[in-house]
């Protein structure tokens, strides 16, 4: 539905919608006086008659009775306007007065400016600036060309210290001499073991870990070993205090 | 005169040669190692010996530094030599709109229409294109705030901006301010349809010419808007 065809019959107004926007517009009609209650009820009908709903019209009609009803509000609410019209003759004559003597200042002051200029027409300036290569970077340039907030940013970022990176699924095989010691003396405690025996099923730095400890058992004096022929078994032995044992050749000990 | 301040005079002066923009002085001194105090008597010197020796350069003291200038006395030839004045005049509009920016900046353009009277649309354009104001920031109300910049102040030979003449002195002269004020006053009555409305405000002012059939000299508003047509 085209809204030229939608007729109206209101109290101030009787005639096509289109044309009471125009007598509003030109203000022939007052619109704290048109009812847009009605106008809307007008629209409905008008809508429930024809049966289908021509979105196209539909939204002007919106557009246009949304902009009416914001207009109409404005009216009703008291403004600044209509307050600056109630100013008394006197006040208002006084504002007006300190916005001509303003006025009047500022083009004594602009007179002055021009005659400055003109006293200063005679010095003139190198204008030329050097050549870009031969110019010092300055703040500004900089700042013109990198926003400093971006540059914050992206420095932020990269000032971050990452997070350490998870190495817990990578086994690496820790053993230290003190823990192979413990364990050394746990064996030792019953008296003799197979060096065999305490490194069974343990990876080759263990082992050597474990020898390792073995010796420092010896250095302490706590333990010694017998091997009968290179590659054969080792038998650690626990010192007794009152012995003195013989120091084993190193190269007994080949494990 | 020491050597070193001779020394440091010649130095002053090529730097100064180079610079198409005012150098502060402190800059001056970065430049030539020197102290502050040293470099401002070196200019002091180069300044007069352009002087006593009738040269075609001025040292200028302008926009925060120090820059060298060509002599008036040498304007004529200039002309001659060149194909226009150094700077073409300003219109009353552009000269009206300039002064509230310099006077009341920051300051933003319906800012500066309200106290004109008419838009200062064009005139704020051409002295943005023109170099005399820059942007600089917004207003509360998000319209643009307008300041001077230094081409400014070493166009108009001005070191810095408080060496403009008080706002104060360009008050107008006492019997204008009196006269403006009742003839508003005669017309707001006429307005509100009767005498006496405002008498309570200006008892004095009404009492000598009440009457208010005497001439009405061209209003000082009337020639505002004579002037720039909107």
């Amino acid at each position: 539905m085209a809204l030229v065809d939608l007729e109206l019959d209101l109290d101030v107004f009787a005639g096509p919608f289109d044309l009471l926007l125009t007598l509003i517009l030109r203000e022939e009609v007052d619109l704290l006086e048109v009812d847009l209650a009605d106008v809307v009820i007008t629209y409905i009908d008008h809508l429930e008659r024809r049966g289908d709903l021509d979105l196209e019209a539909a939204t002007e009609f919106l557009v246009l009775i949304a902009a009416l009803l914001e207009l109409k509000s404005r009216l009703l609410l008291p403004g600044e306007e209509i307050e600056e019209i109630e100013l008394d003759p006197g006040e208002a004559a006084e504002e007006l007065l300190a916005r001509l003597l303003d006025a009047h200042r500022y083009r004594a002051a602009a007179a002055h400016l021009r005659d400055r200029l003109e006293r200063e027409a005679g010095s003139r300036f190198r204008s030329a600036p050097p050549p870009p290569a031969l110019r010092k970077a300055r703040l500004d340039d900089a700042r013109a060309v990198y926003d400093p907030q971006l540059l914050q940013g992206s420095i932020t970022e990269l000032l971050v210290v990452p997070p350490p990176v998870d190495l817990r699924h990578v086994t690496i095989a820790k053993v230290t001499v003190a823990e192979r010691l413990v364990h050394l003396r746990r064996l030792l405690a019953r008296g003799r073991f197979s060096f065999d025996e305490a490194v069974a099923s343990a990876d080759r730095v263990t082992v050597a870990v474990t020898l390792y400890a073995l010796l420092e058992l010896h250095k302490q004096g706590e333990a010694t070993w017998i091997q009968d022929q290179p590659f054969a078994e080792i038998t650690v032995e626990r010192i007794t205090r009152t012995t003195t044992t013989s120091m084993p050749g190193a190269n007994r000990l080949s494990a | 005169m020491s050597v070193v301040t001779a020394e440091l005079e010649r130095t002053v002066e090529a730097l100064l040669f180079l610079s198409p923009d005012p150098v502060a002085a402190p800059a001056l001194a970065d430049a030539t190692g020197a102290e502050l105090h040293e470099v401002v008597r070196a200019l002091e010197s180069l300044r007069e010996h352009y002087e006593f020796e009738r040269r075609g350069l001025v040292v200028r003291q302008l926009a925060g530094g120090f820059t060298l200038s060509t002599h008036p006395e040498t304007e004529a030839a200039a002309r001659r030599l060149l194909s226009r004045p150094r700077t073409p005049p300003l219109t009353p509009a552009q000269a009206e709109t300039l002064a509230i920016v310099a006077y009341l900046q920051p300051v933003s353009r319906p800012e500066i229409a309200r106290i004109r009277g008419v838009s200062a649309e064009s005139a704020a354009t051409t002295l943005l294109e023109r170099g005399l104001i820059e942007e600089s920031g917004r207003s509360q109300f998000g319209a643009v705030l307008y300041r001077t910049t230094d081409l400014f102040l070493k166009l108009f030979g001005l070191d810095r901006l408080d060496e403009l003449p008080a706002i104060e002195g360009f008050d107008p002269p006492p019997e204008l301010e009196s006269e403006l004020r009742d003839r508003l006053l005669r017309a707001g009555e006429a307005r509100a349809g009767g005498p006496g409305a405002a008498a309570a405000s200006t008892d004095g002012v009404s009492a000598v010419n009440g009457n208010g059939t005497a001439p009405h000299p061209p209003a000082e508003a009337d020639r505002s808007s004579a002037e720039h047509p909107a």
